[in-house]
């Protein structure tokens, strides 16, 4: 079931009995994600020499944009890969929510109501995946396969393949304007999205059943947790959090398309695994997920503006995720 | 079941098919084996008898060759570098491929099928041939069905063909008749019979005499990793002389302190009913359950609240009780520990924090991981004298011994009205075990109920007040008071040796 790897590292031995101080504590918990943001800011480094252009704020701006709304989804995504899930259907609720969308606009629909339209696809979606797998017991890899496949097919039948330009002159605001004054709206989410998950998968219970019933499930069902309970909430998290990501694009590029949403998916994943979370579940964190997200973002716009053909992204994208992984196995020693 | 078969006549009865001499084999710091010898000859049934932590698995994964010995040596046929085929180890049903048919996975571990280098037709003919050594009727009937049509036992049946049709000349059986019906053990005794008159040896490793006087010629035993009776022949011995001979230091470990009694208003009482068995269990007492698994499980599992529809019926305090979940019984105040800790306990990549305070997170209903949490696990490491580095260390940084305090400390606070343990030393050196006998006493005299299955006869003679011992098809068969418990009297109740 579980690989679990024992951290020998010297610096994991503080004296028995007496807790470290938080500062150490928290190094020590978020050493991974320490490590890759240091990756991060090394590889932006080491693209810079081919083209200075990328650490100009300018870039560094198109970067967090192009970002968020993988962000988002690899959140989500990670809440379902902490409980040993899965959760493929991301990538067609991503696409199935902006036709969604471009319909309620289509309408004439307010802004505002046509985003709470859109969230409740996601909330729709999430729910039919948690109820196969919690109450009817199908696999999640199975389960979500069949939603992705009929939201990616459903995408295309709302608007018979058509793409939709998006009348409404402020629905840029969702994703560019400004709640906080000097703060852009999009920034503020993904911020405000990675904290507050991370402040519950670390300080409340549920968050700690989570990665419990990634753990070990049988286990966590003996002690008391609702383990059909929480499996259910995550892939609803994670529904939601896709549906909300394809707002925030939508609201940026004011156009919806079908295939959207086709590519997130394994993107999602990668970020989470680059993040340091483990696809059998029961470790990780969010900010590894954002992490992971960000630097799958910095290599596409780095294969962009070297001038590298464009194809060649998911090599790059590839051999990262290969680097990343036998890094964090190099660092760990197995039980 | 039927007499002992007559030993062979004629055959070269002075070689020995298999020979373990003096096997020496320590995993890190324990040392499990110290000088085991095994000794097997031809076309005999042999049995394998020891108590928990005598080194048996050990010693027949280093037979069949899934470890290696540190010293020692093991011959077949007087030859020390061993055709691997020439034992095998016959599984309840690991080793099969259920949605192949039978004569596949008769055949299919060979080479020479596997790589089609023999006509199929070829390979077919073996297994049938194999399988009709076995049982004649099973051949006739199931080679061309997936082994997953096939029941437990017949599933066995093919396991042993495919062990002869690749040259096993001893079976090694584990446990084989656990799940078996009355029947089908006389169905399995028989073909083994037969086998050993055409020369195919048996080890059997069980804990129950009474198969094991029905079917085994001849005996060895093992203690701390020695075999302290070496090919003894089952007619020459008694129950009570093997039974004293596999005893484990029964000396080491204190009786338990006098109980107090609990305050009044602490006192609790409890009754467990199901049809014919009624037990009364008081606040401080410790019940033990004793015997094959089948029996104590429905015990356990309706206490915690893991069964539906439950077999027992629960009365605490006059009023009766039935937990629908393991949380309902959480919050009633029913603590669990499993020996299976690694199945039922741990949760592994979380820290030690999260492991000790997950069952009061559920009890409370709390909402935030609180620092109180870590003060309070901190605490409860340091009463418990649990050597870990640290609350925010994984569970894999300790010991097997250690993880097992970890589970126990999970019901330090808040104190369970009702602990039940399956189990609990399984896998943990005499050192913590002697610890956990402590703990589990102190946690008796603080007013708790303890209902403890233990499959290791020494453990509940030392430590509880009355036992109830289960046969082996599940049924209670008796209650045994502290002044009748010793190893025999709940080896005649379970049927079991140890």
């Amino acid at each position: 079931m579980t690989e679990v790897v024992i951290d020998q590292r010297a610096a994991d031995r503080p004296q028995p009995g007496k807790r470290a101080s938080l500062v150490v504590r928290l190094t020590r918990i978020y050493r991974t994600e320490i490590a890759i943001a240091m990756a991060i800011v090394v590889l932006l480094v080491g693209i810079s020499f081919w083209s200075p252009y990328v650490l100009t704020w300018g870039n560094l701006a198109n970067i967090a944009q192009a970002a968020a709304p993988l962000i988002l989804m690899s959140l989500g995504v990670f809440l379902v890969i902490a409980t040993s899930g899965i959760d493929l259907s991301v990538g067609s609720t991503f696409s199935l929510t902006g036709m969604v969308a471009g319909l309620c606009f289509s309408a004439a629909l307010p802004w505002p109501v046509v985003c709470l339209i859109s969230l409740g696809v996601g909330l729709a979606v999430g729910a039919i995946n948690g109820g196969l797998v919690t109450v009817v017991g199908l696999a999640p890899f199975v389960v979500t396969l069949i939603t992705y496949a009929i939201g990616a097919s459903l995408s295309f039948v709302i608007t018979d393949g058509h793409s939709i330009a998006i009348a409404d002159p402020n629905f840029w605001t969702l994703n560019g304007g400004e709640m906080i004054p000097g703060i852009t709206n999009f920034v503020l989410f993904c911020a405000l999205a990675v904290i507050a998950l991370e402040c519950v998968l670390r300080k409340l219970v549920v968050g700690r059943w989570v990665f419990a019933i990634g753990s070990n499930d049988k286990a966590a069902r003996l002690l008391g947790i609702p383990v059909h309970g929480v499996r259910f909430g995550v892939y609803v998290a994670s529904g939601v959090a896709a549906s909300f990501a394809s707002l925030l694009s939508l609201s940026y590029i004011s156009n919806s398309e079908s295939t959207a949403g086709a590519n997130l998916m394994l993107q999602a994943i990668a970020a989470c695994v680059i993040g340091g979370a483990s696809l059998f579940g029961g470790t990780g964190s969010a900010i590894g997920a954002m992490l992971g997200a960000i630097m799958i973002t910095v290599i596409q716009n780095g294969v962009n503006l070297i001038g590298i053909n464009s194809f060649w992204q998911g090599t790059v994208t590839g051999a990262v995720i290969l680097v990343a992984v036998l890094i964090d196995r190099a660092t760990k020693v197995r039980s | 079941m039927s007499a002992p078969r007559e030993t062979q006549a004629g055959t070269n009865a002075t070689a020995f098919v298999l020979e373990a001499k003096q096997i020496e084999k320590s995993f890190g710091a324990t040392h499990v084996l110290r000088g085991a010898n095994l000794r097997i000859r031809r076309g005999e049934i042999h049995a394998l008898l020891g108590g928990n932590g005598a080194g048996k698995s050990t010693l027949i994964r280093i037979i069949s060759g899934s470890h290696r010995l540190d010293a020692g040596s093991i011959s077949i046929d007087g030859r020390l570098d061993p055709n691997p085929n020439a034992i095998a180890v016959v599984f309840q049903e690991l080793a099969l491929l259920p949605h192949l048919s039978v004569a596949e996975n008769i055949y299919l571990p060979h080479r020479k099928c596997a790589f089609a280098r023999l006509g199929e037709a070829a390979c077919y003919a073996e297994a049938r041939a194999a399988l009709a050594l076995v049982d004649e009727e099973l051949a006739e009937r199931t080679l061309d069905w997936p082994v997953a049509q096939l029941d437990l036992h017949e599933r066995q049946f093919v396991e042993i063909a495919r062990a002869l049709s690749s040259g096993a000349r001893v079976l090694l059986l584990d446990e084989p008749t656990a799940n078996l019906t009355f029947s089908e053990t006389e169905r399995l005794f028989g073909i083994l019979r037969r086998l050993a008159q055409q020369g195919i040896s048996t080890l059997l490793v069980s804990h129950r005499m009474g198969e094991i006087r029905a079917l085994a010629d001849v005996c060895t035993v093992l203690r701390d990793g020695r075999s302290v009776l070496d090919r003894v022949a089952l007619s020459d011995i008694s129950d009570e002389a093997i039974v004293e001979a596999m005893g484990q230091k029964s000396s080491a470990v204190s009786p338990p302190a006098p109980r107090g009694a609990p305050a009044a208003s602490a006192r609790m009482q409890i009754v467990l009913r199901s049809p014919g068995v009624s037990l009364s269990v008081a606040s401080g007492e410790v019940l033990g359950l004793a015997g094959a698994p089948a029996g104590p499980s429905g015990v356990i599992e309706t206490l915690i609240g893991a069964s539906r529809p439950a077999a027992w019926q629960i009365t605490i305090d006059g009023i009766d009780v039935r937990f629908s979940s393991p949380a309902e019984a959480i919050r009633a105040g029913v603590g669990y520990v499993s020996g299976d800790r690694a199945e039922k306990g741990i949760l592994a990549t979380l820290p030690i924090l999260d492991n000790i305070v997950a069952a009061a997170r559920v009890a409370d209903r709390r909402i935030l991981a609180s620092s109180r949490e870590a003060t309070a696990a901190q605490t409860a490491l340091d009463t418990l004298s649990i050597k870990a580095s640290s609350i925010d260390a994984l569970p894999q940084t300790v010991s097997g011994g250690t993880q097992q305090k970890l589970l126990l400390a999970r019901w330090l606070a808040p104190a369970p009205k009702i602990l039940v343990l399956e189990e609990p030393t399984r896998g943990v050196d005499i050192g913590t075990k002697r610890e956990i006998y402590a703990m589990i006493r102190d946690a008796a005299a603080a007013g708790c109920v303890v209902v403890w299955w233990s499959t290791e006869f020494t453990e509940l003679i030392a430590v509880c007040d009355r036992v109830v011992a289960f046969d082996l098809s599940g049924q209670a068969s008796g209650v045994l008071d502290r002044d009748e418990l010793d190893e025999v009297s709940l080896s005649r109740a379970t049927g079991m040796a140890a």
